[in-house]
């Protein structure tokens, strides 16, 4: 397609949406709820992501990816609320932002630090709008040469990636995550020989385990234990003066705005890690470039406005490898494929040959999504903090119902909730044994992918691991799989340390 | 999650549990056709189903091998010694009773019975009123003593439940009284209540809690389901009394 078809095409889809008036209430409701659900600590985008796609289950594709994208939007913006006026991140893509945000609103000015996060954000997420739609075709082109061997290691990648960054403790836990994600992906009949594997003669186990169940159990049973066995009570929030859209103070900072959004974008396309390590990199950036590094985190702008234009640049860029080769680039884009398989589409690079205008729509959304947020940010601000008076026993057990009807919606499946309240539980273990959640997810959607085309490499080079070695694009992944690997150990860091000194030297 | 010494401690378990999980993949995967025949077709080893198992098996294997032996490397065996010491010590048997791990018993306890008893076999707008009701009364209600009596009700009415609905006698005492686990529920919930009204009455600042708490238990359960039923067309995983009651009122004749 023609670069000018596109923009048109683009312009066209959007301007669709905007005239229909169901898409435009969808969109803004489906943004404020996303709003709503970021400003509640507890609660998170993934989350809202995975309860949504219960109910956009019976909606048409369209639909469901306006609300599914508004709430992934204003969920990963609405964090910032908490942050600013309690000091709890709302989410942990807004982590970074209460480092200068809170001090900004104990010093009477949370209605200007409010006005920035949305337009930061907002800028952000048109930002990563703007390299979905330019560098998918690009990657799309270069995916179309990839075969099964690729596949596999881009699949087995993610999920190494994945555990190596949002391991908060061993790098190994982070990788037994995405090894446990890929057992569960094992269980049910396999997809070549229809052979049953750890089904224990359970019928309901023959078609392998539901994943979005699965995905509301690993992400919200333990919120919903975290919270109430903690008995937090929330802090008073700081008081809200007005909310102004802080267009100066934004153009200031042009640089960091573009520096944050492409740490965002690039952060959002490597797989299975998200907005709070986009957020956290380009706040820490900002503040080893900035002149004056000792402000931040006394209610230094710069450091608000990093951490919120990176931690929605992410969600185009998480959108990037998802949609051109069906890896999930965050979380809640994993939340997002299986919502897309539900809904019969699978991203790939296939995707413009079956579903030519998708990337665009996806654009279009993510675009008008950005200035949703935006005007509902400007307008609602005010009233949306109040949900954080909200008591946290009230709203977490009304969490936990529609996280079980949500799950059972899905399949209409009473065994998809005998699955999930269990997951849930172990994963509660894992996390507070500092094993990730995010691998496992990972591993759960991609396990099925990794296992057939492994199958199918192998059947198509009878056995032989050579084209690994012959491919270029397989040879370049499996030496990052291995470097991945070899980096985390010991012996390879000393080695690295010991060539790093005599360099040093040689060069004195 | 946990401090950096008990999580070492801790790691040494769950390596433990993640090295048998990968041999117990490697056992099962072992049993899975590699060279004979299945449904018709020749198998190699590399068309296999046993063949991504036994790749995650030996990995989960190794890892857990790698994970036991850097928490090793940290706490030796004599950080070991003491762990076995603090199971079988009474710091462990208090361990099972600070506030906060009753507060995880209480939260998973309603958790399971919600789940695995009363959704397959309650009406869901009843089985919801009852699982919000006590989650208020356990954490916004009231304190952690009212919470663990409420635990030992929950497990005494559990096993009384169970004796009505699960035991062999349960289908022809359901035949004798239609739906008779729903009425047990609104029994069980009226008690709940009356209980709590008569415990928070003189509590000025509890009861505008308690009242609250009554609104949203019952509120949430029904908008939740009303959306879910009648407008995303979402039967209900069990449909008892209420449902029948809103489905005579949803379809009545009155509204054509």
């Amino acid at each position: 397609m023609l670069i000018f078809d596109r923009i048109q095409t683009f312009f066209e889809i959007a301007g669709g949406m905007v005239i229909d008036p169901l898409s435009l209430g969808i969109l803004f409701g489906s943004v404020l709820l996303g709003i709503i659900f970021g400003a509640m600590p507890g609660l998170t985008s993934t989350l809202g992501v995975a309860l949504l796609t219960a109910l956009t289950y019976s909606m048409d594709t369209p639909m469901a990816m306006i609300c599914l994208l508004s709430i992934y939007v204003g969920g990963t913006y609405g964090g910032s609320y908490a942050s600013i006026l309690i000091n709890i991140p709302g989410t942990a893509a807004a982590a970074a932002t209460a480092m200068d945000g809170y001090p900004l609103a104990c010093k009477g000015q949370g209605g200007r630090a409010i006005g920035l996060t949305t337009t930061a954000s907002a800028i952000g997420t048109m930002v990563s709008m703007l390299f979905v739609v330019s560098i998918s075709p690009i990657i799309s082109n270069f995916a179309l040469e990839f075969t099964s061997f690729e596949f596999f290691l881009l699949a087995f990648f993610g999920i190494l990636i994945s555990g190596t960054l949002t391991a908060p403790d061993l790098v190994i836990k982070g990788w037994i995550a995405g090894f446990l994600g890929l057992f569960l992906a094992c269980i049910g009949r396999d997809q070549l020989q229809f052979f049953p594997r750890f089904t224990f003669g359970i019928t309901e186990l023959e078609s392998g385990i539901e994943v979005v169940p699965v995905l509301i159990g690993a992400f919200g049973i333990p919120q919903i234990i975290d919270v109430l066995r903690a008995r937090s009570q929330m802090p008073k929030a700081e008081k809200l003066s007005k909310i102004m859209p802080e267009i100066g103070t934004v153009l200031r900072n042009i640089p960091t705005i573009i520096r944050s959004a492409l740490i965002g974008v690039g952060i959002g396309a490597v797989p299975g890690i998200g907005e709070d390590i986009a957020g956290w990199v380009s706040y820490g950036t900002a503040k080893n470039t900035s002149k004056h590094p000792e402000t931040f985190g006394t209610g230094e702008f710069e450091g608000v406005i990093a951490s919120e234009t990176a931690n929605n640049a992410c969600v185009g860029g998480a959108m990037i490898p998802l949609l051109n080769l069906g890896i999930p680039g965050s979380p809640p884009a994993a939340m997002l494929l299986g919502a897309l398989m539900l809904h019969g589409v699978t991203p790939g690079p296939m995707i413009t040959f079956e579903h030519p205008t998708f990337i665009l729509e996806v654009a279009a959304i993510l675009l008008l999504a950005s200035l949703a947020m935006w005007i509902t940010g400007m307008i609602l601000a005010k009233q949306v903090v109040k949900v954080l008076n909200i008591p946290t026993p009230l709203f977490m057990p009304i969490i936990g119902v529609l996280c079980i009807i949500g799950s059972y919606s899905l399949g209409l499946n009473i065994f998809n909730l005998f699955l999930m309240l269990p997951v849930g539980i172990v994963c509660y273990f894992l996390t507070n044994m500092g094993y990730p959640i995010a691998p496992l997810v990972i591993g759960v959607i991609l396990g099925p992918m990794a296992d057939e085309n492994l199958r199918r490499a192998l059947m198509v080079s009878q056995g032989s691991f050579m084209p690994v070695f012959t491919r270029p694009v397989a040879l370049i992944l499996f030496l990052i799989i291995v470097l991945t690997v070899v980096s985390q150990f010991g012996w390879y860091k000393k080695m690295m340390a010991g060539i790093k000194a005599r360099l040093f030297n040689n060069n004195q | 999650m946990l401090e950096i010494d008990k999580l070492r401690k801790a790691d040494l378990f769950s390596g433990s549990a993640i090295l048998l999980l990968g041999l117990f993949v490697v056992g099962q995967a072992t049993q899975m056709p590699m060279k004979d025949s299945y449904a018709g077709v020749q198998n190699v080893w590399y068309v296999s189903p046993a063949l991504f198992p036994l790749f995650i098996g030996s990995m989960l294997a190794l890892l857990g091998l790698l994970l036991i032996k850097a928490a090793f490397k940290e706490v030796g065996s004599a950080g070991l010694l003491s762990v076995l010491k603090y199971l079988s010590s009474s710091d462990f048997a208090s361990f099972l009773k600070l506030p906060g791990t009753i507060r995880f018993y209480g939260i998973t306890l309603n958790l399971l019975i919600f789940v695995f008893l009363l959704i397959p076999r309650v009406d869901f707008f009843l089985a919801s009123i009852l699982f919000l009701l006590i989650f208020f009364f356990m954490f916004y209600c009231g304190s952690d003593e009212d919470l663990l009596s409420l635990i030992y009700l929950m497990i005494a009415s559990t096993l009384l439940f169970s004796l009505v609905v699960l035991a062999p006698w349960a289908p022809s005492l359901a035949t004798l009284v239609p739906f008779l686990s729903d009425i047990l529920i609104i029994i069980y919930i009226t008690g709940l209540i009356l209980y709590y009204f008569i415990k928070l009455k003189g509590s000025p600042e509890l009861m505008p809690k308690f009242r609250l708490s009554l609104i949203i238990a019952f509120a949430a359960p029904l908008t939740i389901g009303i959306i879910f039923k009648y407008f995303l067309l979402v039967p209900m995983p069990f449909e008892g009394l209420v449902v029948s009651l809103l489905d005579a009122i949803w379809y009545a004749d009155i509204w054509s």
